[in-house]
């Protein structure tokens, strides 16, 4: 069995090959105008392009079409009255102080946005009954004007999906891919629902041409499986109708990939940390990473399920600057990958983050992506010497400035999903990949007070190793709004039908009955709020409120066993389970100390104050499982730096992972000072 | 260690800054999630601040304008009210005569402790204020025409709801049983009060990392470096006396417009706006208060500030607001004020815009629809039998900016609140939304065309007790430098009868089932000469 986890970048595809027990990764420049000719070049190089079984895939197309705005030709077909939802949104203006600002174009221009003459009431009763009539001259009117994709979305279709389903079937006969709210996002909120089901419009064909292109380019016997934005997969004909289900696919690998690494090693809750050149990406897994279905693709909200992955603009390339009043700051600007920070020595001299560890000691200039590039020490200082001026101190201060700042702004992310959701970060580990992310990991860890940092063994590629540990999963919802007075016992229709519609959609997907995992959740509220809390069904209503409660006290600090309680949505989340590859582990390796290959300075911080010591210095590739090593020590590796400052340690273990801790014997390095 | 003498370097201030933003944050997040009022959940209709040990306010985070100066006022006057705290303690307040700018926007204020060697040290106040969907009063919704602050609502002074952590049941009883909808009141204070603790907690978890001396030297440095901001801000502006007069439509008694004058001066890095020749304050319900007037300059200064400056005391420093006491920017008791915040204030920020043009004539904006365009109604909900009140704004057109369109269906200036979907609508009350669009040709035309409003049409199903509180129905959103001005807005009522009224734009009805409102918001004003082929 071959199977390979394909990873489509903005500069790299990266291949992570599972065969006969043993992990080989690979790496190829992307090809950005067709991504599949870099897939092709990566199986070759790996020897495996007419041999791989199965191939599970996560692309940027969808997203980069929604990004750049080179989505299909899309008109949308709406309830009388309603075609300017899209455009209205929730009213608000995206900025509150910003006399400049704009907001984004719709993704349907309102030329294209129709009407029909129907309306339903907030039970699903027919107010006004659809005119056939409107529903023939609104698809003209998209055939004249050239579309290729049509969303339709009506008032209370989830209640009701009759009137939305005939229009839908109206615009399939006319050749459209057609793309209809029922059948995407059954869920009220008309904004949400018409934004999600036409963004999947909007990126479907484009998806659909791109995945049947590279399945034919693939040996007929491969399955492609497709990465979603959840942390499962499908197949690659759903993910072509349902596009908008893969739109964060890359960063919900990486999610998934942290989760396995770390379980291999024994954490099941792990905080997951992915520091690249313009941003950050952290998420919280508490055995299982968290969803959330209040995502956002660029400006537009997208509420299908998608694990809750929260980003900042703070990467290695941020940029470090003084404001009007006199405050250092660092990022949102960034030099991104051209000219990049001033140590690539590429033209860029603002100081960043990176040119920041350059004068720390804690990038090696000769060690960067294994050596294949030299950094400029000498412009880094330079750069960063702009800023040590103004403070009227040392480079190695002002450096250290910047490096935890960066690290603040870090901090703060990492509070919002779990300190902010109830979770005590001193419960977890940190698990730090992506350039910089372990570069940073041991010192944000101190400031949260998490007891452990895990790098694991390929950093670099943890999205695409994480695609290789991904079930088939598909969720599915319906709003049903059920006062706890009454028609309760509509519950168990209400799941039966998406269960009748799991199991068809799984067995299309070729997963066994038996293989089948079906798990029942409820969104919860107290009558008369606003918003939902996703609680797992108990079996029972009555006690699944019970749990809510619980959630509720965990999450906002109270919670009301008197007050109504009712249910807005049913869900499930439908799982065909897959074998994993299983981590290559050595029994029991006992501890031993390797030689570092050389030594050098490197700055931390004592009580306020840079302090430069001599650390070791390691190559992760010899690094096996049982080495220990003590900080202040730099590791080095093709693609990231481990950081290990004084009062660390850490230890390779039976998988390969690099856990580093606090060491608790109290006793530092003897090359400390 | 005097406070004083701990230096603070830029680094430091950052990250202290960055970690207060997110308290503030984080108390929102929470407030938002649990609240039971669609005003504070779909529509963010709220705001969260943390304030030092001597009233001054450190970090807000931005929700709403319309509550810059005011939380400052609210967290004073309870400091005023309360010389002795103890943790635990809450003060409740709604009073706009005491710290409050109108009856529905309910403040908690929460004293900080921390336990400094078994010494109970105060070292700030968590503060937040929600928009309630009703306070009781003369209509449902607590946005009524009246002619006296008893008629707007429930007046709750600065109380302590909560001591030493105990509620105050009987105080909590008098407030719920003056309200239409207790029930949901009393989720909302709960929120509130949630919301202040996780302020509480988080910010004794910084006084411990920071030690109490440094964390007072870090509020004082940040409270510093805003005002460094503002200043570098006001010493962009060229020195100059500017004068701007523009008029609300009525104060919903009578039919006479209602004048407001600002007068700017800038000199150096300081800003003293004044409104003496405004009008005297009026019997209907379009008196501000003075912290509403104030919160609208401060929310124009904040427009010409960096995008992320931070929001704290030394922001205002540099500014001075002279608006006299009787006149419509500082009523006095029993005035009724529930317009003054609402839509008062967004003539407030007029007037300030039309004379900063003249200093910067291309950076200012045209006006903007300038109202809150508030609806509110009640009744019996028949498939309940429940008592229902809703309360919503609606947006409209942006005024036009030097080279660059008005934005089209935005909330404006003082308001950002988020629409209540028709879905959630149509669950919640006994109405229907029937039309929701944007409102083609309202934007003024002009080299950059003002943005259009919005029509958002409701047909009733019950009996239903309606008040309109609107604004720029008569008088238009001017227009700068020949651009022309946007559309005055229209309430439209159509009777089952099939007979249709113009509504006057304050206005309170019975709308009997099958009748059918039709509000048209205003455009915004165009900037510069439409080009002869027009735009």
């Amino acid at each position: 069995m071959r199977i390979v986890g394909v990873d489509t970048g903005g500069t790299f595809t990266d291949f992570v090959l599972f065969e006969d027990g043993r992990v080989r990764v690979h790496k190829v420049l992307s090809t950005p105008t067709d991504p599949a000719r870099a897939i092709l070049q990566g199986l070759a190089d790996l020897g495996i392009d007419r041999t791989v079984d199965v191939v599970v895939h996560g692309s940027t197309v969808a997203t980069n079409a929604v990004l750049e705005h080179k989505g299909a030709r899309t008109g949308l077909i709406t309830t009388a009255g309603f075609r300017d939802v899209l455009e209205i949104g929730r009213q608000n203006r995206p900025k509150l102080y910003d006399l400049r600002q704009q907001k984004p174009p719709p993704l349907v221009p309102r030329e294209l946005r129709l009407e029909v003459t129907e309306r339903l009431d907030e039970r699903g009763g027919v107010l006004v009954p659809l005119d056939q009539e409107s529903v023939r001259a609104a698809i003209d009117r998209l055939q004249q004007a050239g579309v290729e994709s049509v969303a339709v979305c009506l008032l209370f279709s989830f209640a009701n999906p009759e009137h939305e389903r005939i229009v839908a079937e109206a615009a399939e006969r006319a050749g459209f891919f057609v793309s209809a709210s029922h059948v995407v996002l059954p869920e009220f909120r008309e904004y949400e629902r018409t934004s999600t089901v036409a963004l999947n419009a909007y990126v479907g064909p484009l998806m659909a041409r791109y995945l049947s292109r590279l399945e034919q380019s693939l040996p007929r016997q491969t399955t492609v499986r497709i990465m979603q934005s959840n942390g499962g997969t499908i197949s690659a004909a759903t993910a072509g109708r349902e596009a908008a289900r893969t739109l964060l696919s890359g960063p919900a690998a990486g999610v998934v990939g942290a989760a396995y690494v770390a379980e291999a090693s024994g954490f099941r809750r792990v905080i997951s940390f992915d520091m690249g050149g313009t941003s950050t990406d952290v998420s919280l897994i508490d055995g299982a990473p968290t969803q959330t279905t209040e995502g956002k693709i660029g400006p537009y909200p997208m509420r299908l399920p998608m694990l809750d992955i929260h980003t900042v603009g703070a990467g290695g390339g941020s940029i470090a600057w003084f404001d009007a009043g006199g405050a250092l700051r660092v990022g949102p600007l960034s030099t991104g990958a051209d000219p990049g920070p001033a140590a690539y020595g590429r033209g860029g001299s603002e100081p960043t983050v990176s040119d920041a560890n350059v004068v720390l000691g804690r990038l090696v200039p000769d060690a960067f992506l294994g050596g294949t590039m030299r950094l400029d020490a000498e412009r880094a200082r330079l750069a960063v010497r702009k800023i040590a001026e103004r403070l009227g101190s040392s480079a190695e201060a002002a450096a250290l400035g910047i490096v935890q700042i960066a690290n603040a702004n870090m901090e703060a992310a990492i509070r919002v999903i779990s300190v902010e959701r109830g979770y005590d970060p001193r419960d977890f580990t940190l698990v730090a990949f992506g350039g910089a992310g372990p570069l940073h990991a041991c010192e944000l860890a101190e400031r949260l007070r998490i007891p452990r940092v895990l790098v694991p063994t390929t950093p670099g590629v943890l999205s695409a190793l994480g695609m290789l540990a991904t079930d088939i999963v598909k969720d599915y919802a319906r709003t049903v709004m059920l006062r706890p007075d009454g028609r309760l016992e509509q519950i168990e229709p209400a799941f039966g039908a998406l269960e009748e519609r799991a199991m068809s959609e799984l067995s299309a997907e070729g997963i066994a009955p038996g293989a089948i995992r079906l798990e029942r959740f409820l969104d919860l509220r107290y009558v008369g709020q606003s918003y939902e809390l996703t609680v797992p069904f108990e079996g029972s209503v009555a006690s699944t409120v019970a749990a809510f409660h619980q959630v509720h006290e965990r999450r906002y600090g109270y919670a009301d066993e008197e007050e109504p309680v009712e249910v807005v949505n049913v869900r499930l989340r439908a799982t065909g389970l897959i074998s994993k590859p299983a981590l290559e582990r050595q029994p029991e390796p006992s501890p031993w100390r390797p030689e570092p290959s050389e030594k050098r300075p490197v700055t931390f911080e004592q009580a306020g104050e840079p302090m430069t010591c001599t650390a070791a210095l390691y190559q992760r590739d010899r690094l096996g499982p049982g080495a220990v090593i003590a900080g202040p020590a730099i590791v080095t590796q093709y693609d990231t730096t481990t950081v290990l400052p004084p009062g660390w340690a850490a230890r390779v273990d039976a998988v390969g992972n690099l856990i580093a801790e606090r060491d608790t014997t109290g006793r530092e390095s003897d090359d400390a000072r | 260690m005097r406070a004083e003498e701990l230096v603070i370097d830029p680094v430091a201030l950052e990250i202290f800054r960055s970690a207060m933003t997110a308290v503030a944050e984080e108390m929102g997040a929470s407030l938002a999630r649990s609240s039971y009022s669609p005003n504070i959940k779909e529509r963010l209709d709220f705001s969260c601040a943390l304030f030092d040990h001597t009233g001054r306010m450190v970090a807000q985070a931005a929700h709403i304008p319309a509550h810059l100066g005011s939380m400052p006022d609210s967290v004073a006057t309870a400091i005023q009210q309360f010389p002795d705290f103890a943790p635990g303690d809450t003060v409740v307040l709604n009073d706009p005569f005491l710290g409050g700018n109108h009856l529905p926007d309910i403040t908690m204020v929460s004293p900080i402790f921390v336990d400094l060697d078994g010494e109970q040290r105060l070292v700030g106040f968590a503060a937040n204020r929600a928009h309630h969907a009703d306070v009781g009063g003369m209509s449902p919704g607590s946005m009524p025409i009246a002619t006296e602050i008893y008629q707007e609502g429930i007046i709750i002074p600065p109380i302590k709801l909560w001591e030493r952590g105990e509620l105050n049941r009987a105080a909590m009883a008098l407030i719920l049983r003056n309200v239409r909808t207790p029930e949901e009141r009393r989720g909302d204070l709960a929120a509130q009060l949630a919301a202040n603790r996780t302020g509480i907690r988080r910010v004794q978890e910084l006084v411990s990392r920071y030690g109490l001396a440094q964390f007072r030297a870090l509020c004082d440095a940040l409270i510093a470096y805003a005002e460094r901001i503002t200043r570098a801000t006001i010493a962009g502006i060229p020195d100059g006396v500017y004068r701007f007069t523009d008029y609300l439509d009525d104060d919903g008694v009578s039919e006479q417009p209602v004048p407001i004058t600002a007068t700017v001066t800038v000199q150096g890095s300081e800003m003293v706006v004044d409104f003496t020749g405004s009008a005297p304050e009026r019997p209907g319900s379009i008196n501000a208060v003075e912290t509403v007037t104030k919160s609208a300059v401060y929310y124009v200064v904040r427009c010409l500030m960096p995008e992320d400056a931070p929001m704290n005391h030394g922001a205002f420093v540099p500014v001075r607001v002279i608006a006299p006491a009787g006149t419509v920017v500082n009523a006095r008791p029993p005035r009724p004020v529930a317009g003054g915040n609402v839509e008062t204030s967004q003539r407030i920020v007029d007037v300030v815009f039309g004379s900063l043009a003249q200093a910067l004539p291309d950076v200012i904006p045209a006006a903007s629809q300038g109202t809150m365009n508030n609806l509110t109604a009640g009744g019996i909900d028949p498939r309940s039998g429940r008592p229902f009140a809703y309360y919503e704004t609606m947006g409209g057109g942006m005024g036009a900016r030097p080279g660059l369109d008005g934005i089209s269906g935005v909330h404006v200036h003082m308001s950002n609140t988020m629409n209540t979907p028709v879905e959630a609508f149509e669950y919640a009350y006994p109405m229907r939304i029937t039309r929701y669009q944007l409102r083609d040709g309202s934007g003024g035309a002009g080299a950059a065309r003002g943005g259009n409003g919005l029509i958002r049409e409701i047909l009733f199903l019950t009996e239903s007790d309606v008040t309109l509180l609107t604004e720029r129905r008569r008088l238009a959103p001017w227009g700068l430098h020949g651009g022309e001005p946007g559309s005055p807005g229209e309430n439209v009522l159509q009777r089952a009868s099939g007979e249709t009224v113009r509504l006057r734009g304050k206005h309170r009805f019975t709308a009997q089932p099958g009748d059918r409102l039709t509000i048209h918001t205003p455009g915004g004003g165009g900037w510069g000469a439409a080009p002869a082929s027009g735009r």
